[in-house]
C-alpha cells in the first residue's frame, strides 16, 4: 500500500483520493445488500426447516453483512486513488484484488458523469471514461463531489480531443472516433 | 474530411437501384424453412387433433405476414451510392432512410449459398465500426452487381481516404499471401479439434479393455471394489464404443467441412486491404481494410504444434464504446505453416519485424501457482474419496505428474516481447495463443494482483484493445516491479503513437 503510493507519487500531481462521503455511500449500499441477504437467508431457512433455522440463517447473514459494511468501505476508500497525468488517467483500486489502470487521453472516446439517487442524495457523482477497448472499455471513478466530477469530466473530454488530434475540424465526430480506432 | 452535407450537394445523382428479382424466391425459401417445414413436421408428428396440429396451423398462419413482409421488403428497398455514402431506403409502410458513410465501413462481405450460386446471385453485407450487428445486408443482388458494388465501395472509400473527392482509377494489383490446397484444408480440419485424437484414444482403450483379464489383482485393493460387475462393464463398453464412433464421425465431418467450406481459400493483399475468398458450394468473398486490424492472433493448438502448424486470426474493432463486444476474432487464415507466420504478420503490419520478437519469460513461480491450482482440487477429491469410500481413488494421484507437466509447459509458453511499435504476448498450453498488438491500437492498460499473487510479489498485465472478444491479451505472473515498468513503458508508447499519427495506417 505505502510502497505503491510512494512509487507513483513521484510523477507530478499527487494521487488523489475519492470524496470521503463515498464511504457512507458504500456503507448504505452494503446495508441495503445486507437487508436483501438477510431476508433471502431467512426465507431459505424457513422453507428448508422452520423458524429456528430461519433465525440462525438470518443472524449469520446479518453478522456477515454488518462486518463487511463496517470494514470494507473504509478499506476500499483507502485503496482508491486516481491521478490525472499529462498524457493519461491513472487509477488504482481494490483491497484484496488490486488493480491499476491507465487510460491514455488519446484513447478517450467520450466521458460521462453519472449519479444514482443515493449518490445524488450525498452530493456525489461518478465519472465514466469510455474507450474503444472491449474489457476495460468503460472505466469508472466513483464517489466524487458533484462539482469535482463535472470538472474532471470536462478536463478529460478536452484532453481527449486534444490528444486524439483535431484532424477533423467540424467533421463527423463519429468518423473521427472510428479512424482513431 | 468534409461534412456530409457537402457530399449530398456533390454530383451524387446516382440512380437508385433495387434488389434482384430472385429476392422473392429466396425470401420464400427462407420463410418456408422457418415456418412451413416445422409446420409440416408438427402436423405429421401430431394425431388428428392436439397441440401438434395447433402448432402447425399457428406456424402456417404466421408464415403469411412473413411472406407479405418479404414482398414489401423487396418492393420497398432502394439503394444508391453517392461519393461519400451508401444510402439505403427501405420499408413500405414505415420508411427507413439509412445513410452509411463510406468512411465508416469496416468490412464488406459477399456471400453466396450454393442455391444462390445456382441462380448467380449473392448477398452483400456491410459492417461498420460501432455497429453491434451487420449494418446493412443487401440480399439478394445479382452476383455481378454484388461484385461491382463491392469494388465500387472499396474504390470510393479508398479515394476518400486519400485525396478528397477524386475516385482513384483501378485498384492496386493484388498480391497473393496464401492459398490453401485441399490437402492443407484436410489437415486443417483434421487438427481443428481433439475429436479425432479422442476417438482414437477411446478405440485404443476399448481394445485394451477387451484384452484385459476380467480381474486385475492389485495388491492391497479389494478387486471387487475396483472392477464393477459384468453387466456394468458391458454397458460401459457399449457407451464408450458409441462415443468413439460419434467422435470419429465428428472428426470426419470436420475434415469434410473444412475441405468443402474453405475450398480454394485464397488470401491476398491489395493496397491497404486484405481480401479472402473461399467456398466450393457456397462462395464467400470478404475484404477488410488493414488499418482496422487491431491485433493478430496466432493460435497453435496442441494438435497442430507437432506439425508446425498454426491458425491466424485478426481482430477488427467490433463494437463501439459502451456496447457489448462482438465475440471472437475473424479467421484470417485457417491454417498456416509456422515458418510462414512472420511473412504473413509482416504483410498485415508492414513495419513489424516478427523475427526480432524475443519473448521474455514470466516469473518461475507461475509454474508452481498453476501446478497448485490444478493439483490441489485433485488431491483433495482423491483423498476424501479414498478415506470415505474406495481407496482405489488414490490412483487419481497418478495424474499429478501430468498436471505438473502441463503447468510446466504453460509456464514455458507464457511471455511477452517488445518490438519497435509492437507488443506481443503469448500463453496457453492446449491452445497456445500469441497476440501481436500495435502500440497505436492499445486502448487501456491494467495491472491486476490477486491476494495469492501478492504473496509472491507477482502481478498480471492486461493489454486491452478494441478488437477483443472473450479473450484478451494478458501477461500473468510477472514480478511486480517488472509489471509496473512494462505498464509505464507501454503507456508511453501508446500515448506517443497517438500524438504523432492521428490516423494510423
Amino acid at each position: 500500500m505505502l510502497q505503491e503510493g510512494s512509487a507513483t507519487a513521484a510523477a507530478a500531481p499527487a494521487v488523489r483520493s475519492l470524496d470521503p462521503r463515498v464511504i457512507r455511500l458504500w456503507r448504505v449500499r452494503a446495508a441495503l445488500w445486507t437487508v436483501a441477504l438477510v431476508s433471502a437467508a431467512g426465507a431459505v431457512g424457513w422453507l428448508a426447516s422452520g423458524p429456528p433455522a430461519a433465525a440462525i440463517a438470518a443472524a449469520a447473514a446479518l453478522a456477515a453483512g454488518a462486518l463487511l459494511a463496517g470494514t470494507a468501505p473504509a478499506a476500499r476508500y483507502r485503496a482508491w486513488g486516481f491521478q490525472l497525468r499529462e498524457h493519461d488517467l491513472y487509477l488504482r483500486r481494490g483491497v484484496l484484488w488490486r488493480s491499476t489502470s491507465v487510460v491514455p487521453h488519446a484513447r478517450i472516446q467520450h466521458v460521462d458523469t453519472h449519479c444514482d439517487p443515493l449518490e445524488r442524495w450525498l452530493g456525489l457523482a461518478s465519472v465514466v471514461v469510455f474507450t474503444a477497448g472491449t474489457t476495460g472499455g468503460a472505466i469508472t471513478v466513483p464517489g466524487l463531489a458533484s462539482a469535482e466530477a463535472e470538472s474532471l469530466r470536462d478536463r478529460l473530454a478536452a484532453l481527449g480531443v486534444r490528444e486524439t488530434g483535431a484532424e477533423a475540424p467540424g467533421g463527423d465526430p463519429r468518423s473521427r472516433d472510428v479512424d482513431a480506432v | 474530411m468534409s461534412t456530409p452535407s457537402d457530399a449530398r450537394a456533390a454530383p451524387a445523382a446516382a440512380p437508385a437501384r433495387r434488389l434482384h428479382r430472385s429476392t422473392l424466391l429466396f425470401e420464400a425459401l427462407r420463410i418456408g424453412r422457418a415456418f412451413v417445414v416445422p409446420a409440416l413436421l408438427a402436423a405429421l408428428g401430431a394425431a388428428d387433433d392436439g397441440p401438434g396440429r395447433t402448432t402447425a396451423v399457428g406456424l402456417g398462419v404466421l408464415a403469411v405476414p412473413a411472406l407479405l413482409a418479404a414482398i414489401a421488403k423487396y418492393l420497398g428497398l432502394r439503394y444508391r451510392l453517392t461519393t461519400e455514402e451508401l444510402v439505403i431506403d427501405s420499408g413500405v409502410l414505415s420508411r427507413r432512410h439509412r445513410v452509411i458513410p463510406l468512411r465508416r465501413i469496416q468490412n464488406i462481405d459477399v456471400r453466396q449459398s450454393w442455391l444462390q450460386r445456382l441462380a448467380s446471385v449473392a448477398e452483400l453485407r456491410i459492417e461498420t465500426a460501432g455497429g453491434e450487428r451487420t449494418e446493412a445486408v443487401l440480399s439478394t443482388l445479382a452476383w455481378t452487381d454484388a461484385e461491382a458494388l463491392r469494388a465500387e465501395l472499396l474504390g470510393r472509400r479508398a479515394a476518400l481516404g486519400h485525396a478528397g473527392m477524386e475516385i482513384r482509377e483501378a485498384a492496386p494489383p493484388a498480391e497473393t499471401l496464401a492459398r490453401l490446397s485441399p490437402a492443407d484444408l484436410a489437415l486443417a480440419g483434421a487438427t481443428a479439434n481433439e475429436a479425432g485424437l479422442a476417438a482414437a484414444g477411446l478405440l485404443g482403450l476399448l481394445q485394451l479393455v477387451e484384452d484385459l483379464p476380467v480381474q486385475v489383482p492389485l495388491p492391497g485393493v479389494d478387486p471387487s471394489a475396483l472392477i464393477p460387475s459384468p453387466p456394468a462393464v458391458g454397458i460401459a463398453i457399449v457407451v464408450a464404443a458409441l462415443l468413439a464412433l460419434s467422435l470419429l464421425a465428428g472428426w470426419l465431418l470436420s475434415i469434410i467441412g473444412a475441405v468443402i467450406g474453405y475450398h480454394g481459400f485464397t488470401l491476398e493483399r491489395a493496397g491497404d486491404e486484405l481480401r479472402k475468398r473461399y467456398g466450393l458450394l457456397g462462395r464467400r468473398e470478404g475484404s477488410m481494410p488493414i488499418r482496422r486490424v487491431q491485433t493478430i492472433r496466432v493460435e497453435e493448438s496442441l494438435l497442430r504444434r507437432p506439425f508446425g502448424l498454426a491458425a491466424l486470426k485478426i481482430e477488427t474493432a467490433g463494437a463501439g464504446p459502451g456496447q457489448r463486444p462482438r465475440a471472437g476474432a475473424e479467421a484470417f487464415l485457417p491454417l498456416a505453416r509456422r515458418r510462414d507466420v512472420p511473412r504473413l504478420a509482416g504483410a498485415v503490419f508492414n513495419d513489424l519485424d516478427y523475427a526480432t520478437l524475443r519473448f521474455h519469460p514470466v516469473h518461475p513461480r507461475a509454474r508452481r501457482r498453476r501446478f497448485l491450482r490444478y493439483s490441489a482440487p485433485l488431491i483433495l477429491i482423491a483423498g476424501v474419496t479414498a478415506l470415505a469410500t474406495r481407496p482405489a481413488a488414490l490412483l487419481l494421484l497418478l495424474l499429478v505428474p501430468l498436471l505438473f507437466l502441463i503447468a510446466h509447459k504453460q509456464y514455458r509458453h507464457m511471455g511477452y516481447a517488445l518490438a519497435p511499435g509492437y507488443a506481443a504476448t503469448r500463453a496457453g498450453f492446449f491452445n497456445r495463443i500469441t497476440w501481436i498488438i500495435p502500440d497505436r491500437k492499445i486502448q487501456t492498460l491494467h495491472i491486476h494482483e490477486t491476494p495469492f499473487q501478492r504473496r509472491h510479489g507477482l502481478a498480471t498485465v492486461i493489454i486491452d484493445t478494441a478488437g477483443g472478444g472473450r479473450s484478451i491479451a494478458s501477461i500473468p505472473d510477472l514480478p511486480r516491479e517488472e509489471a509496473r515498468l512494462l505498464l509505464d513503458r507501454l503507456t508511453t508508447r501508446a500515448t506517443r503513437t497517438a500524438a504523432s499519427s492521428p490516423i494510423p495506417t
